[in-house]
């Protein structure tokens, strides 16, 4: 099969296509691993750095993002590891602390087991994760955004502040904007920022089993295999007393 | 200005025998005033390649000739290396070295490289701020001065360093920079009597 | 000069030099580097020209003006040779003065020659002063004999005899075996070793290859590339001639920051002096071997000095670097196979060719060979370009060759490695400077800045001076690198202004690792080096800004109080004109008084008292 390329993560045998990336080929594996920048179909960016899987090799591992690592055949990667996740989790917390009002970003927290903020919170409406640039760019070829300026000035802009003749209404960027949806209880305002958390069915699963879909509003928006769509509240709930029984059983037996 | 010959740096002049007062050609004068005619911009763009790889270079001379990048300048520079408006503004709001909107007739630029910054460079700014009103990046109401801070110029051995409209100036203190500062202000007053005077500079 | 059709030409060129230069009797040199133009160097270069004239001496004397000799503190310098007696301070009204002595006959100016502080006595050679004596100036002592608007002194020397060695008698693997038995590594501060790095972009898939020269030296404090690519450009381009004949390139960028106005200069003349006279371009001094150089400017962005955001600088972008998860050497500029090497790193190859592997690898540790440069400032009395051994201890550097503390303050650290770098404090000044073991001690060799530090500065002020500068210079595209930084130094403000907790120390120590092991490029992952190095070894200063709320060097404007002691006070009102901020009141001759509520702390004041009567509470 030489189209087909064998690795393995987190000690599962994975198949995927050769052009395919390590974060493709987990998702379409069923191992869940956070994204807030990756956008299926686009180029990717590497910028939220969520991602990042241990590349094993030989006896040193090298921390690198999974969206744009290629898959290799015999490629070992470790994509939930301790280290990995404490990383991830610290990522989480800047994010989180910078803009607290976005639901996708509370549920990268909570599910990366993400307790307490040890940062002041600030009120940023865009965390420059870039989806909107590219699905302008990319998709629909309009180049209406862009990223202007550097470092700490750095923002998302029309040229020059106005809209330009080359947008075309579609609202693509406002979709796909990871600040569109604010948090479930409610729009948090200047000086109001604070870490969700208060999702039991969504700490439960984050502490007992790590590693798990949250089924975050992100996650939503592509297509992810372990992913059974789960549509409301309702449905998260019997879902977690599934998993919950099951595991009480096994308890139980162990 | 070709890019065979950028401005080089001048060195202070002799302390007795030259006259180190800065000179205030009528051209600089008037640079303030006029805009930025779109015939020498399109003078630039003539001379480079029409391509995308050009856009720093560009950019860089339209700096030279005209002080910063106006927006209309932006619009004809994405038309003629082909590239998205999006992408020159992102280009041209990126680097240190294109200012977006006018700057004054003089710039100062203070180094705070680290080498400066041990040896008092903070202190600098703090005299202009003072004397001036002016954070780095801001320009006096007058359209006189511009102050910036660049990050560092190579001379480190001779810091805290000043560079005030193209000339180099070393081991500087706060008390020279006002001396220095002043004797520019004198030297625009005597131009502009000089030209109410009708005298020609 | 006219175009070189073969070898032979090339050395009928030296020849003839060689005879045309044995008339002159005297050589006068002038430093004519950018360290030295701020004091006035030129004008000094016109006032010879013109006292050569009067004294009817142009036809039997040679005057050049050279790049940096290295001695900043003492320019401007003018050598006269031979005796290479080196005067220091020079005005033009003392160069009439300097002829009329030293090229009309054979004497010295003894008020302009440097005295040595340390003992009193006048040492009228480089040979002689202890500043160059610990020196080994393999790159820095071309600087002294090359115009480097004159390919003609290059070649008088001997430049371009290892690009002929390499073109008539070496196959590029051979040229790359050689590479990598010196041992050379990368001294942009990658320390990558440059043979292999040239092997690998060889062995690379694609036709089309180039080779790049990183001039951009963004380090603040670190003027070694200029020194070297303003006053030697051609042994950049001829390392970078061999270098492409190695791997395989056709095409060649010098990509110059445009901070560095002489060195963009001096990089063109070269270029164009290299191609009339057929060393670069088609068919090289006949051999068949082409290749070209094209130079591009930096635009302000600490950034573009990452070899990734460089070429996507030079691909006419923003310096935003690319994951690495594919190296350059494979896909680099317009994704072909590209060679980026530092402009000292170029500089050394032709040696390396010339003098074989051995000699190179003669010198240094066992993982760091040869000679490196170094830009030494700061609070030390003896600043300016230096060159030493790999291997040299620190305090060489910082007491022989530096002079150390200047008015009698006392070292605390030397800073090294830039902004990725970190802080040594005097204990570790016996460490040898080599890569592995700067690494090993939290800091860098990096490109070679060291910038020295008494006293007078706190450690706590310098990791926030460095964070706000990697803020302000980090592209902002990653996460961790972005807000990790901004955070960082939310945090080491937070105790610099005195609401520091014991728990930001542990926070910070966290938040490093993570901007360390996740951010896209070095710039982010080595942004934590300086907070790092700082609490490894001044842990105590952080201690007492959050325990005390002092800051032991009063650099820390929150934390000191500046007053006017009444008993020294005299009244006369210098403090007062001074202040910039108004924030002193007095009548003549009475106390003057600081008011506490309007000072920023800015210490001008103390500075410009002559009476020692401004304390930092």
């Amino acid at each position: 099969m030489p189209d087909i390329v064998k690795l393995t993560i987190d000690g599962r045998t994975v198949y995927a296509p050769k052009e395919a990336s390590v974060l493709e080929a987990a998702l379409d594996s069923g191992i869940c691993i956070p994204t807030l920048c990756h956008v299926p179909g686009l180029t990717p960016n590497g910028v939220c750095r969520l991602c990042i899987v241990e590349l094993v090799e030989g006896k040193r591992e090298k921390i690198t993002t999974s969206c744009t690592l290629g898959v290799k055949e015999g490629m070992v990667i470790r994509a939930n590891s301790p280290k990995v996740m404490r990383l991830r989790r610290n990522i989480a917390e800047l994010l989180v602390a910078e803009a607290p009002n976005s639901k996708a970003i509370q549920d990268i927290a909570v599910r990366l087991g993400l307790r307490k903020v040890r940062y002041r919170f600030h009120e940023a409406e865009c965390v420059q994760c870039g989806r909107c640039v590219r699905v302008c760019g990319e998709h629909w070829r309009s180049h209406a955004l862009g990223f202007v300026g550097r470092g700490d000035q750095r923002k998302v802009m029309h040229p020059f502040g106005a809209r330009p003749k080359s947008c075309r209404g579609e609202e693509a960027c406002v979709d796909i904007c990871p600040m569109t949806i604010t948090p479930c209880i409610g729009p948090m305002g200047p000086g109001q920022g604070r870490l969700c958390g208060v999702c039991e069915a969504q700490t439960l699963i984050a502490d007992r089993f790590p590693g798990t879909c949250v089924s975050c509003t992100l996650g939503r928006s592509f297509r992810c295999a372990n992913h059974v769509w789960l549509g409301s509240k309702v449905e998260l709930a019997k879902a977690v007393s599934r998993v919950a029984s099951k595991v009480s059983a096994e308890e139980v037996a162990g | 200005m070709s890019v065979e010959q950028p401005t080089l740096p001048g060195g202070k002049g002799a302390k007795a025998s030259c006259d180190s007062r800065p000179r205030l050609t009528a051209e600089r004068r008037n640079t303030h005033q006029r805009t930025m005619p779109m015939d020498a911009v399109l003078q630039i763009l003539e001379r480079r390649e029409p391509a995308p790889h050009q856009l720093i270079e560009v950019l860089l001379d339209i700096q030279d000739e005209c002080g910063h990048i106006p927006q209309a300048a932006m619009i004809l520079v994405a038309e003629h290396l082909k590239l998205p408006l999006i992408e020159v503004f992102r280009v041209a709001s990126f680097y240190k070295a294109f200012a977006l909107t006018p700057r004054g007739r003089h710039i100062i630029t203070v180094c705070v490289g680290t080498a400066c910054h041990v040896r008092g460079s903070p202190r600098m700014l703090d005299e202009v701020l003072g004397f001036l009103g002016l954070e780095p990046g801001q320009t006096t109401e007058d359209g006189l001065f511009t102050v910036e801070c660049v990050n560092c110029l190579g001379c480190c051995a001779l810091g805290p360093v000043i560079v005030l409209d193209g000339e180099y100036h070393d081991h500087m203190t706060p008390a020279k920079l006002r001396k220095l500062i002043q004797s520019v202000r004198e030297a625009e007053k005597e131009v502009l009597t000089h030209a109410e005077a009708g005298v020609r500079c | 000069m006219q175009k070189l059709g073969c070898v032979a030409e090339l050395d009928g060129v030296r020849e003839e030099l060689a005879v045309e230069r044995q008339a002159a009797r005297k050589v006068v040199t002038v430093c004519g580097g950018t360290g030295c133009r701020a004091p006035g160097c030129m004008p000094v270069v016109e006032a010879a020209r013109r006292q050569l004239e009067r004294q009817g001496l142009t036809d039997s004397t040679r005057l050049r003006v050279t790049g940096c000799h290295g001695f900043c503190e003492q320019g401007p310098i003018v050598v006269v040779d031979p005796g290479g007696l080196f005067y220091r301070h020079v005005d033009p009204e003392d160069v009439g003065e300097i002829i009329a002595v030293s090229v009309a006959r054979d004497g010295a100016v003894e008020r302009l020659l440097y005295v040595d502080p340390v003992e009193g006595k006048v040492r009228p050679t480089e040979s002689d002063i202890p500043f160059y004596v610990a020196q080994d100036r393999v790159l820095l002592d071309q600087n002294r004999v090359v115009d480097p608007c004159a390919i003609e002194d290059y070649i008088a020397i001997g430049g371009y005899t290892a690009l002929v060695k390499v073109l008539t008698g070496m196959t590029p693997e051979s040229v790359i075996e050689e590479v990598k038995a010196s041992g050379l590594r990368g001294r942009g501060g990658g320390g990558f070793p440059t043979g292999r790095k040239w092997e690998l972009c060889r062995a690379a898939h694609g036709t089309e290859r180039f080779v790049i020269c990183n001039a951009d030296e963004g380090d603040p404090g670190a003027f070694m590339d200029q020194g070297i690519l303003e006053g030697n450009p051609h042994s950049v381009l001829e390392g970078m001639l061999i270098g492409a004949y190695a791997i395989g390139a056709r095409r060649g960028y010098v990509y110059v920051r445009h901070e560095y106005p002489l060195a963009v200069h001096h990089a063109h003349v070269a270029v164009a002096e290299a191609q009339e006279a057929g060393l670069l371009g088609d068919n090289i001094l006949g051999t068949g071997f082409s290749f070209d150089v094209r130079i591009a400017r930096g635009a302000g962005a600490f950034i573009c000095g990452e070899s990734t955001a460089l070429m996507a600088s030079l691909e006419g972008g923003v310096g935003e670097p690319r994951p690495k998860d594919v190296h350059t050497v494979e896909e680099g500029l317009w994704r072909r196979p590209s060679n980026l090497n530092n402009v000292e790193t170029w500089a050394n190859v032709p040696r390396i060719v010339n003098n074989g592997a051995a000699w190179f690898a003669a010198k240094g540790t066992e993982g760091s060979k040869g000679t490196k440069v170094f830009s030494l400032t700061g609070q030390v009395k003896n600043t300016g370009l230096i060159e030493v051994a790999m291997g040299t201890s620190l305090r060489t550097i910082v007491y022989d060759i530096g002079g150390g503390g200047v008015n009698g303050h006392r070292i605390k650290a030397v800073q090294t490695g830039g902004p990725s770098g970190g802080c040594l404090p005097v204990e570790c000044f016996d460490l040898p400077v080599d890569f592995d073991t700067l690494a090993e001690a939290g800091s860098m060799v990096g490109s070679g800045g060291m910038v020295v530090m008494d006293e007078r500065t706190c450690m706590v002020d310098v990791a926030q001076y460095f964070l706000r500068f990697l803020q302000d210079e980090s592209c902002g595209k990653c996460v961790p690198c972005r807000l990790g930084i901004a955070r960082m130094l939310e945090v080491v403000t937070d105790i610099a202004e005195g609401r520091g907790t014991e728990e930001d120390l542990a926070l910070l120590e966290d938040v490093a690792e993570t901007v360390a092991e996740t951010s896209l490029c070095a710039l982010g992952k080595t942004a934590p080096n300086p907070v790092l190095s700082t609490l490894r070894y001044f842990r105590s200063e952080y201690g007492t800004h959050i325990r005390e709320k002092r800051c032991p060097a009063g650099v820390c404007r929150a934390l000191v109080r500046y007053e006017i002691d009444a008993e020294k006070c005299t009244g006369c009102g210098v403090c007062l004109r001074a202040c910039p901020h108004e924030a002193i009141a007095g009548e003549r001759k009475q106390a003057h008084v600081i008011s506490a509520g309007v000072c920023v702390k800015c210490g001008i004041c103390r500075d410009e008292c002559k009476f020692d009567a401004v304390a930092i509470l």
